[in-house]
């Protein structure tokens, strides 16, 4: 049985950005009618950038300078600005982990962390450039909503809600790739997004995390089509809670996919929020990937492709009884 | 720190209007008067159960009366205390200034009042949480971005300590804010000379200071920490037609004002009971 399509488009676009070019277009956008937004780079904005072809006086590239540019975020939102900060996820998750705690967590101020680069997305750049550890800092943060949006219409959405809201929040995304937006229709996203739900209770639900969390479970529906498939994109542990709820109020064993550590991750979360559910994590390995590689590659070498995600769902579905998924 | 409450509110027995002070040497006798209240409070503070951190309280003292004054004009000028282990100076500082109501001396560390060991946005008047050390720099700098997008005049002024200049994130800040030109940011350095192991000069010294700031595209001004005339003169300037930031390093002396510890690199925390306390304050002036 498939749910109704839930709310994920607001916007009818004939191009599908990357998270980042897309948070750079809702950026934009929103801008033009709210002269609170400031938006500042680390250097890594890229040339061209359209907030600071509309919006001169409020773009800011303030240089290699993340702790900088985070506390700076915090002074601007005290002064009645709303900052949007944007540099590459190792460096803001890490890098700035204190000035994070502190702006995001402590102060409740009104910034946005975009952070793409996230997972190994960086892939050949290498270690220095991969970030499989941002959840487990920000999630133990009280009051950040964080969000991992997946294609050009959650991370819009995720944007106009972060303007919205005043609130700190954390968005993680990738590095150039685009995805097909799930289907959707509706302004808002929904709590968690009922890709497929099977009518047996026993039945296997994958939950899948940001962009190649789910680009990884679509792929499984497809080798086994009848796996229910829960996305979520907002991962703090308020939103986490709440889902929590929802998904065991349809299954009881999951598996999840999510280009993260399994320490501090969603699988962990998950596991402790619902104690009678059975959680299985397909999550990266605890190595420290040295070679080259696209992302896809290096995914691999972490532990972190389709044949996994099918392995968990066997071993899930065998120890609910049924021999296999496919 | 805020100051929504200006200058002519009531503090202890001061009901001074500032404003009405047309006189430099009326404003810096009553300033004077005001300092010499706040490091009572300090010292009472480091006769609390916990102690405070008094040598660098009592050193920046004048620094946070004079800017606090400056920002008591309301064009949306805000004071950073970056240093935030001078808490005690904080705190009797906002009180002696009239935006901090209540005497945060005999609340201070005590359960269930927001008057702890470093400052947090509990505390009325304090908007930044601070102690770890070389935040308050940048907070300061955003707000003064944040004036300058705003159109406003106000400015954002960081009183960090000579020590804490170790930390890379101020120089982080400084390049940004020179980059920025951002001339309505103030730096205020209080120079004491000492760190939490010992002096600054034998840990990590920091020779040609205001050369560095300089170099980093900032005017700079060397001033006496403890001349409430000089720092008011300067915190007063119009930098509106300004395109540099402004450093202000300020000579202090570590215990300021407690002849029995002033410049000794122990009085960097302190202790005390109150008989000795009694003591100090009678000998302050």
């Amino acid at each position: 049985m498939s749910l109704p399509a839930t709310a994920l488009l607001t916007d009818e676009r004939p191009v599908t950005l990357s998270g980042r070019d897309a948070y750079r277009d809702e950026l934009t956008r929103l801008a033009a009618s709210d002269d609170t937004i400031v938006c500042l780079e680390a250097d890594l904005g890229g040339k061209g950038h359209p907030f600071q072809a509309a919006h001169p006086e409020r773009f800011f590239n303030l240089g290699i300078a993340e702790g900088a540019m985070v506390d700076m975020a915090a002074g601007l939102a005290a002064g009645g600005h709303k900052p949007f900060v944007s540099t590459f996820a190792p460096f803001a998750a890490l890098r700035a982990a204190e000035s994070l705690k502190l702006t995001l967590g402590y102060l409740a101020a009104g910034v946005t962390v975009v952070a793409p680069y996230a997972g190994v997305s960086g892939a050949w750049f290498g270690t220095t450039h991969h970030c499989l550890e941002d959840l487990a800092i920000l999630r133990s943060v009280p009051g950040v909503t964080i969000a991992a949006p997946y294609g050009d219409a959650e991370m819009r959405a995720v944007v106009r809600e972060a303007v919205r809201s005043g609130r700190p929040h954390y968005i993680r995304t990738g590095r150039n790739a685009t995805y097909e937006s799930l289907p959707g229709v509706g302004a808002e996203l929904p709590l968690v997004n009922w890709e497929f739900t099977a009518a047996d209770p026993d039945a296997v639900c994958l939950v899948s995390v940001g962009e190649e969390g789910t680009r990884l479970a679509l792929a499984a529906r497809r080798a086994a089509p009848g796996t229910a498939h829960a996305h979520l994109v907002y991962l703090d542990h308020e939103h986490l809670t709440e889902a929590a709820a929802e998904l065991a109020r349809h299954h009881s064993r999951f598996v999840v996919v999510e280009e993260h550590r399994g320490q501090g991750g969603v699988a962990e979360a998950l596991a402790l929020l619902l104690p009678a559910c059975q959680v299985t994590s397909v999550s990266a390995n605890r190595s420290w990937p040295s070679q080259g590689g696209d992302h896809e590659e290096v995914m691999a070498a972490l532990g972190l492709d389709l044949p996994a995600v099918l392995d968990a769902l066997d071993r899930a579905a065998t120890a609910a009884g049924h021999p296999t998924t496919r | 720190m805020t100051t929504a409450v200006r200058e002519e509110t009531r503090v202890g027995d001061d009901v001074t209007d500032l404003a009405a002070l047309t006189d430099p040497v009326d404003l810096v006798a009553t300033l004077t008067e005001r300092a010499v209240r706040a490091r009572r409070l300090v010292v009472d503070m480091a006769a609390s159960p916990r102690g405070c951190h008094l040598g660098g309280s009592l050193s920046v003292l004048d620094i946070l009366i004079a800017a606090l004054h400056r920002a008591a004009g309301d064009d949306g000028t805000e004071v950073v205390l970056s240093k935030g282990h001078a808490a005690a100076g904080l705190y009797a500082a906002l009180h002696v200034s009239g935006i901090l109501p209540e005497n945060p001396a005999p609340l201070y560390g005590l359960a269930g009042h927001p008057y702890t060991g470093h400052p947090g946005p509990k505390v009325p008047g304090v908007r930044f949480p601070t102690g770890s050390l070389g935040h308050g720099v940048p907070y300061a700098a955003g707000w003064a971005l944040s004036q300058r997008i705003g159109g406003g005049n106000g400015l954002g002024i960081a009183v960090a300590g000579d020590g804490e200049l170790q930390e890379g994130l101020v120089w982080e800040t400084c390049q940004v804010a020179a980059a920025q030109e951002l001339a309505n940011f103030v730096l205020v350095v209080d120079r004491n000379g000492g760190q939490n192991d010992g002096m600054v000069a034998d840990i990590s010294p920091l020779p040609q200071l205001p050369q560095r700031f300089a170099a980093f595209g900032f005017d700079v001004v060397e001033v006496d920490g403890h001349d409430l005339r000089a720092l008011t003169a300067l915190l007063a300037e119009d930098r509106s037609t300004a395109r540099r930031p402004l450093a202000v390093v300020a000579d202090t002396v570590k215990g300021k004002g407690v002849r029995a510890v002033e410049g000794k690199p122990g009085c960097h925390y302190v202790t005390i009971d109150e008989a000795r306390a009694a003591k100090w304050k009678r000998a302050i002036r």
